[in-house]
């Protein structure tokens, strides 16, 4: 057992402590300060999507497997995204001339709508 | 982060690339139709795999047809007018009614023979498969299918009534 966990001891320190009074002043705007600190710790989950993502441009895009997987998936991604834009787009001017041939041929077709 | 920065650009910029590059790639075809003077012709030759002589007879043909289609439409469109005037002044059906009313009737009859001969004549200046596939294309595509009138009737007999019972009282 150290001296210092000695019960005797442990007894004088209690009754030390519960004789002290704290008679210094708080400082200027104690508690404004509080409450700023405790707003700061409230609210960390928009800087911490921010720091994640400057954390993650900073030192993980940069290692050459995760750079080259980054790129490669985009430039996959906007090659299937442009295919299958043009292919709906081409489908949609097939079907208007489509529809426009058959308004120019036909009279009582003229006034229908378009697809 | 400066490097970081550059890659996160760089795979934007080849992604952006990538896009417009497949879609103008993939559109190409079709902004090339819509710029020609007659689209919808220009739309035939493609769907149907004309060569250029081939289109080139078919779009005489779809000239000298148009301004007889044209003349077609005016006497309907006369028709239809004298028939508004006459329905206006008599609640009967007075006999210049009827004629009018033969007269446009007529008038359709000739206009949907024309059309017919037409879609013949164009069908003709194919080769001869993709000929047939044109004709059974057009007749379904085009009023001479008159599908209208006969789906009136198909609904069990009781579609035109239940028309007639939903419509609002005059």
């Amino acid at each position: 057992m150290t001296p210092n966990q000695n019960p005797d001891s442990d007894e004088r320190l209690r009754k030390v402590l519960r004789e002290w009074v704290v008679d210094a002043p708080l400082p200027p705007r104690f508690q404004e300060q509080v409450w700023k600190r405790i707003a700061r710790a409230e609210a960390p989950s928009h800087s911490l999507f921010w720091t994640g993502l400057a954390r993650l441009v900073e030192v993980v895009l940069p290692r050459p497997k995760v750079a080259f997987s980054y790129v490669a998936a985009l430039l996959v991604l906007g090659v299937t995204a442009g295919s299958v834009t043009a292919q709906i787009k081409s489908s949609q001017l097939d079907a208007t001339l489509r529809a426009r041939y058959v308004q120019a041929v036909d009279p009582y077709r003229a006034d229908s709508p378009q697809p | 982060m400066k490097k970081g920065g550059l890659i996160l650009l760089l795979g934007l910029l080849l992604g952006t690339a990538g896009f417009s590059s497949f879609y103008l790639l993939g559109t190409a075809h079709c902004r090339t139709m819509m710029h020609e003077p007659q689209p919808e012709l220009a739309w035939l030759k493609k769907e149907f795999g004309l060569s250029d002589a081939e289109f080139a007879r078919i779009s005489a043909l779809h000239e000298a047809y148009m301004p007889q289609c044209a003349e077609r439409c005016r006497v309907t469109e006369q028709q239809n007018r004298k028939l508004k005037e006459l329905l206006a002044k008599d609640a009967t059906i007075t006999p210049e009614i009827q004629n009018l009313l033969t007269e446009r009737a007529k008038n359709r009859a000739q206009c949907e023979a024309e059309m017919l001969k037409h879609f013949q004549e164009v069908s003709r200046a194919m080769p001869p498969e993709q000929g047939r596939r044109y004709l059974a294309w057009v007749q379904e595509q085009t009023v001479l299918r008159g599908q209208a009138m006969e789906n009136r009737h198909k609904m069990g007999g009781g579609g035109h009534m239940m028309d007639m019972m939903d419509a609002p009282h005059m």
